[in-house]
């Protein structure tokens, strides 16, 4: 029985940064890994990534967009060397970072990408999401989980430092600076600037540097706007107060602080030149991308180890984003649940949470804080799907369950008559039973009943159609904290 | 051949060989249950009677079960030297157990072993009481090599056996962490699988490895599966130092268990080229009183002297451990906390007679008449006798096996009642890490998080 | 399934559950766990003295106590208890003799009649003696005797589709713990499939084997089994659903379908009830169980 219902799930990740745009495609085992007299528990053991393709330049159009047919026939190119359809693509997050972001056609782009490479295919933006993503990618996440202590992730693109903080496995913490190796465009031949970008302007400023495009720029001048970039990465590590440049370079919250920063790992393009290379026999080799992102990482090879930050190494550079979008945002549900496949996928699902904690043993208490959620989530005419949460990780007895499923049922009424499904997401091993309960209550409804899964009131839940012969859902659980209300 | 004997004018008439061996035995749960054993203490005296007078040749013409009808008897009859054999064959059993009790040289015992069949060295067992087991086990400690050293005079080592209910890497790590912390592993690193399968093989030895890697940890790893799947995963190239297999006294008993002798020793020979250990020793076999009673495979002989036939064949693939888990099976094979105690010692003597580096688990189910004062006094009794090693279970509860065997806590206890030693690489590891200086364990020690910080960054250099 | 008769099935489990005594007439279900009335005595005003948890991190100056944390939760093994010397402290002792006591008693202890009266289970059993007998000859544990045929045959439903059977196993205390949760999903799960179920009642000194004396006798198609498990010192609460479909004395070990580990720690009994549901349609569908079924629904 333990190779019962083995699937497969083809990921995509693509990440279209501010440099490059780059995707992978990983190939996910879900197995049953309970011993074969045990319900089984499906779950992701493998994450082999299958396809990488190689790393292009972000098409740019003039007037601050994004080149979409650009872009579009350079992922139909890579599609058809990889040799997959996107019909075949069952997940995976198409994640647009650094200054590309902020293109005006930045999130319509993300969401036609997204739907081209497949049907649950999630677009995803926003600093705080990538600096996790990108930890995970990279492998700062399982060192932490390994290691038992707490590592900062800084991935270091053409225009976006992402720090994401993970503790013992989890993100705990993330910011985002816009500091990059490809603020400032440099021709390695002459020395000359090509480009000098927004925040570049203000970095300038801040060093009382008057620099302009065309101009001829000094060897010493780059190496000291690199030093500042490094200090103000530095200065959001540290935890001390953040200079006038640092505060306004930062795109997110700064970082908490409350806990300690144990070991430091860079990720991201600009990583190549903090672990590997950085000596270079001549000045203008540093320029070979026709930016400053080798000297940027000699400058934070040099100045983190100075201030005292144990930096280790990551599993992936610059391929940790789009890794970590590729095979780290995509979970699969509880293995005994009840799910109405016909009404799948569904995408950017709010969740409610009307209990804090465990969900309490009376019907008519359940009734109302259902109740209350609806209508602090929907004006009255203007309902849509809405997932419910159930927190609490405890035994409950069949008189509890039997309790909750008739509030639930009562309380879900008014979504259930607008021809919605019931969709309730559990802590609990309970989703079967629960599933089995709503149906005796309502035999005609559209039930999505699935567990072991821990949502936040304010998430947004994706869930896909069932696999491994419907005995588990993929989910991707996005967090408000992370700012991922979406398109 | 005389099959009778008389005790207070009362005269008992035996059947054969294997009747009088059976009625001689003490008395365990698992003979009764088939209706082998004797029906009064005075029938089995007089049994031992009959037996202490029996010569060994007697023994050697009635084997229990026949030469033809069994690959285990024929396995013990071709491996018996012949010429140490005719030179004893005139002894009664009461004679050999009078030389082995008097007895002052390993090297004379293991040298006469191998001119005795498994049925005689179970016989010469049965004529001896508690401490008569005890006093003949401690002259024999039989040394051997996997990657280190086991069974070195004044040394005890334990298996640290760190099983977790559904194969979780992590929970594994953090029973393995804890038994390092108490000194426990210098014998082997081994798990039980939940799930036995290549894949999960080698997902759990990998783990296992990488840890001893991380730690320069001098021992070696096992991962308990059968031993089909450990061949499957050495074809792999999964690293394995120690192939594992449970082994049984009887040929269809082995059948139950999934092997011939051939495929052990096709293992044994695969293990010395394609496995990881220095060697020569390779194996790692499990035994106990009982397993050929439970599997119905019996042949009508009784539980001990099938064990005594399972070391014949454990001791043809010349081990580096044999784990003794008499207690393991259940009350039907053993029930009270008495027989699990008579069962350890005679197997551990009985064992080290057929020249193995013996251990023992002494264990118990909570379906047994048998609680922990049994097992630890079982436990104290066996490491007097010269144990070569036990096994090491957090808390003393194996918690996906479901039954206890000796603790972290209780075997360095052991160590430290007895004045016995690590052996001597996995000392000096300890005491690298400060977990033991001059062989006890410091205030250090029984702290698993010792192990949780970063050793190394990623560029190899120490923190 | 026309949207009439799925309202009728629904109004119909309810009605059911009521009926078989799940659920009273409110719809909360009757089951009261047992508690332990404390006879009068002379300490009343005194609190109980109490065991300390076993999650409890007995390690004294714990070098990183988060991964002690972390450990503590990776594995329900005995560790993180410290140490006095090289022995245990006196909680983590008391605390395994309080298991291992309560593991004695879930095997050796009978199960209350007051358990069988609330969950309306009426007892029958096997050709055994006493608990020794019982526990050293488990051939005789597949055999039901002469009086219990007689009152099977009296007092059941003769072939329904499903027979749920309850046997003690080698632990009552998984019975009493699981029983009043299990049943009732299972029986509401394979009700809000329009599958039949049996009576149901109790065998004492019952082997998982007696199942194939049971079910030729009553006619089922499938047999459910519940049976205590042999229990370990994590929990004494352990118990297996064994089922089968028409199993006989033929019939072989790898003829069952087993689900283990139903208890609060493990697959919860609620939701071990309600999959048990859907593995009997399966069973019922393929007419086939064990490695049969698993090989047809692949």
């Amino acid at each position: 029985m333990a190779d019962f219902h083995t699937s497969i799930i083809r990921s995509i990740g693509i990440d279209i940064g501010t440099t490059t745009t780059q995707f992978v495609l990983s190939r996910l085992t879900v197995k049953n890994m309970a011993p074969g007299t045990l319900v089984p528990r499906m779950e992701i053991t493998d994450k082999d990534v299958i396809y990488r393709s190689k790393i292009h330049f972000t098409p740019i159009a003039t007037n601050n967009r994004i080149d979409a047919a650009g872009l579009l026939a350079l992922l139909h190119d890579e599609f058809e060397e990889a040799g997959v359809r996107p019909g075949e693509i069952d997940t995976g997050a198409v994640i647009i970072t650094g200054e590309t972001a902020k293109k005006e056609n930045a999130r319509a782009i993300s969401a036609q990408v997204a739907s081209l490479a497949g049907d649950f295919v999630v677009a995803t933006a926003g600093g705080k999401l990538e600096s996790i993503i990108a930890g995970k990618g990279s492998g700062a996440a399982d060192y932490s989980r390994n290691y038992l202590c707490t590592v900062a992730n800084i991935d270091i693109g053409g225009g976006t430092a992402n720090i994401g903080i993970f503790h013992h496995g989890s993100a705990i913490d993330s910011c985002c600076i816009n500091v990059g190796g490809r603020l400032l465009q440099v021709d390695p031949e002459s020395v000359r600037i090509i480009a000098i970008s927004q925040p570049m302007a203000a970095i300038l400023a801040g060093m009382d540097l008057a620099l302009s495009v065309n101009q001829r720029v000094e060897f010493a001048d780059l190496d000291r706007i690199c030093q500042v970039m490094a200090t103000i990465i530095g200065e959001c590590l540290g935890g001390n107060s953040l200079s006038e440049l640092a505060q306004q370079l930062l795109m997110t919250e700064p970082l908490r602080h409350d806990y300690q920063i144990e070991a430091v790992m860079i990720s991201g393009g600009v990583a190549d030149y903090v672990y590997g290379d950085q000596g270079w026999p001549d000045p203008n080799h540093g320029l070979r991308h026709g930016d400053i992102g080798p000297l940027l990482g000699r400058e934070i090879a040099r100045l983190l180890p100075a201030e005292g930050h144990n930096l280790i190494r990551p599993t992936e550079t610059i391929r940790a984003t789009v890794i970590g979008a590729g095979a780290r945002t995509v979970d699969v549900s509880g293995s005994t649940i009840m799910v109405d496949d016909a009404r799948l996928p569904l995408k950017n699902i709010p969740v409610a949470l009307p209990f804090v904690e465990a969900f309490p043993a009376d019907s008519e208490a359940i009734r109302e804080a259902v109740t209350r959620s609806i209508g602090s989530f929907f004006a009255e005419h203007e309902l849509a799907p809405l997932a419910i949460g159930v927190p609490g990780s405890g035994y409950r007895s069949f008189a509890d369950v039997q309790a909750l499923a008739t509030g639930l049922s009562q309380g879900l009424a008014p979504l259930h008559n607008a021809g919605f499904p019931l969709i309730v997401i559990v802590e609990a091993d309970l989703a079967k039973v629960l599933g089995q309960s709503l149906r005796a209550r309502n035999p005609a409804a559209a039930i999505i009943c699935i567990d072991q899964l821990q949502v936040k009131e304010g998430d947004y839940i994706d869930i896909g159609r069932s696999i491994a012969g419907g005995t588990v859902v993929p989910v991707v659980i996005k967090s408000l904290i992370f700012e991922t209300r979406q398109v | 051949m005389n099959l009778k004997s008389k005790i207070n004018n009362q005269i008992f008439a035996f059947t054969s060989v294997a009747d009088v061996m059976a009625k001689a035995n003490a008395e365990k749960s698992g003979d009764a249950l088939v209706g082998l054993s004797a029906a009064s203490a005075t029938e089995r005296v007089a049994a031992k009677l009959c037996l202490a007078e029996m010569q060994l040749q007697d023994i050697y013409e009635n084997p229990v079960i026949p030469y033809e009808a069994d690959a285990v008897t024929r396995l013990i009859y071709d491996r018996l030297n012949t010429t140490i054999y005719r030179q004893i064959a005139g002894w009664t059993v009461s004679e050999l157990r009078e030389h082995i009790l008097a007895s002052t040289s390993q090297n004379e015992l293991l040298n006469l072993s191998r001119g005795l069949t498994s049925e005689m060295i179970a016989a010469v067992a049965k004529l001896m009481s508690t401490m008569d087991l005890v006093y003949a086990a401690k002259k024999i400690k039989v040394q051997a090599h996997c990657n280190t050293t086991i069974g070195l005079p004044g040394t005890l080592s334990f298996r640290n056996q760190p099983n977790h209910p559904s194969d979780s890497i992590e929970g594994i790590l953090a029973s393995l962490k804890e038994g390092l912390s108490f000194g426990s592993g210098d014998a082997v690193l081994g798990v039980n699988p939940v799930v036995d399968n290549v894949d999960n093989f080698e997902r759990v030895m990998n783990a296992l490895v990488n840890f001893r890697k991380l730690y320069d940890i001098p021992t070696q790893c096992c991962i308990l599966a059968h031993v089909t799947t450990q061949m499957k995963a050495m074809e792999k190239d999964v690293p394995v130092d120690l192939v594992f297999q449970s082994i049984a006294g009887t040929e269809t008993a082995n059948q139950a268990f999934g092997i011939t002798i051939p495929m052990l020793q096709e293992a044994h020979d695969m293990a010395l080229k394609q496995g990881t250990a220095t060697g020569p020793n390779v194996m790692y076999f499990e035994t106990g009183q009982g397993s050929e009673l439970s599997l119905n495979c019996h042949h009508g002989v009784d539980e001990m002297t099938l064990e005594a036939r399972t070391y014949g064949v454990g001791r043809a693939f010349a081990p580096f451990m044999l784990n003794n888990v008499s207690g393991f099976i259940g009350p039907e094979t053993i029930y009270t906390g008495k027989e699990v105690i008579r069962a350890d010692l005679e197997d551990l003597f009985m064992g080290k007679m057929h020249g193995l580096p013996m251990g023992i688990a002494p264990c118990y189910t909570n379906h047994m008449k048998a609680d922990q004062d049994d097992q630890e006094v079982g436990t104290m009794l066996c490491a007097m006798a010269g144990a070569n090693f036990f096994m090491g279970v957090s808390g003393g509860d194996d918690c996906m096996l479901n039954y206890q065997d000796t603790s972290f806590h209780d075997d360095a206890s052991i160590r430290e009642i007895l004045g016995l030693r690590p052996s001597p690489e996995f000392e000096k590891w300890l005491e690298g890490l400060d977990i033991m200086a001059d062989g006890k364990l410091t205030a250090r020690a029984g702290d698993p998080s010792i192990f949780d910080k970063p050793l190394y960054n990623n560029k190899g250099n120490k923190y | 399934m026309n949207t009439q008769t799925e309202k009728d099935i629904a109004a119909n489990v309810i009605k059911e559950l009521i009926a078989l005594g799940f659920l009273d007439s409110t719809g909360k279900t009757t089951n009261v766990p047992p508690t332990l009335a404390l006879p009068g005595s002379p300490a009343v005003d005194s609190e109980p003295v109490e065991l300390l948890s076993a999650e409890l991190i007995g390690v004294d100056n714990p070098h990183n106590l988060d991964a002690l944390k972390i450990m503590r939760k990776a594995t329900p093994a005995r560790i993180l208890m410290g140490r006095c010397g090289c022995r245990q402290k006196t909680a983590s002792l008391l605390r395994f003799l309080a298991d291992h006591a309560a593991a004695v008693d879930a095997v050796f202890k009978d199960l209350p009649e007051t358990f069988l009266e609330q969950q309306k289970l009426f007892q029958v059993k096997t050709v055994v003696r006493d608990k020794d007998e019982y526990l050293m000859k488990p051939e005789l544990g597949k055999r039901l005797d002469e009086a219990s045929r007689a009152i099977l045959l009296e007092k059941c439903k003769k072939n329904p589709q499903v027979q749920i059977i309850v046997v003690d196993g080698l632990s009552t205390t998984s019975i009493e713990a699981n029983i009043g949760d299990v049943m009732p999903a299972l029986v509401q799960g394979l009700m809000t499939m329009g599958v039949s179920v049996g009576t149901p009642f109790y065998v004492k000194y019952g082997r998982v084997g007696i199942m194939d004396d049971i079910a030729p006798l009553l006619g089922c198609e499938v047999i459910v089994e519940f049976i205590g498990e042999r229990p370990g010192l994590i929990t004494a609460e352990s118990m297996s659903a064994y089922l089968a479909y028409k199993p006989t004395h033929a019939t072989i070990e790898a003829e069952r379908t087993v689900i283990s580990n139903i208890h609060r720690g493990g697959t919860g009994p609620v939701e071990a009830g309600a999959h048990l549901a859907t593995v009997v349609k399966q069973m019922l569908d393929h007419k086939a169980g064990g490695v049969k079924l698993a090989e047809q629904v692949k």
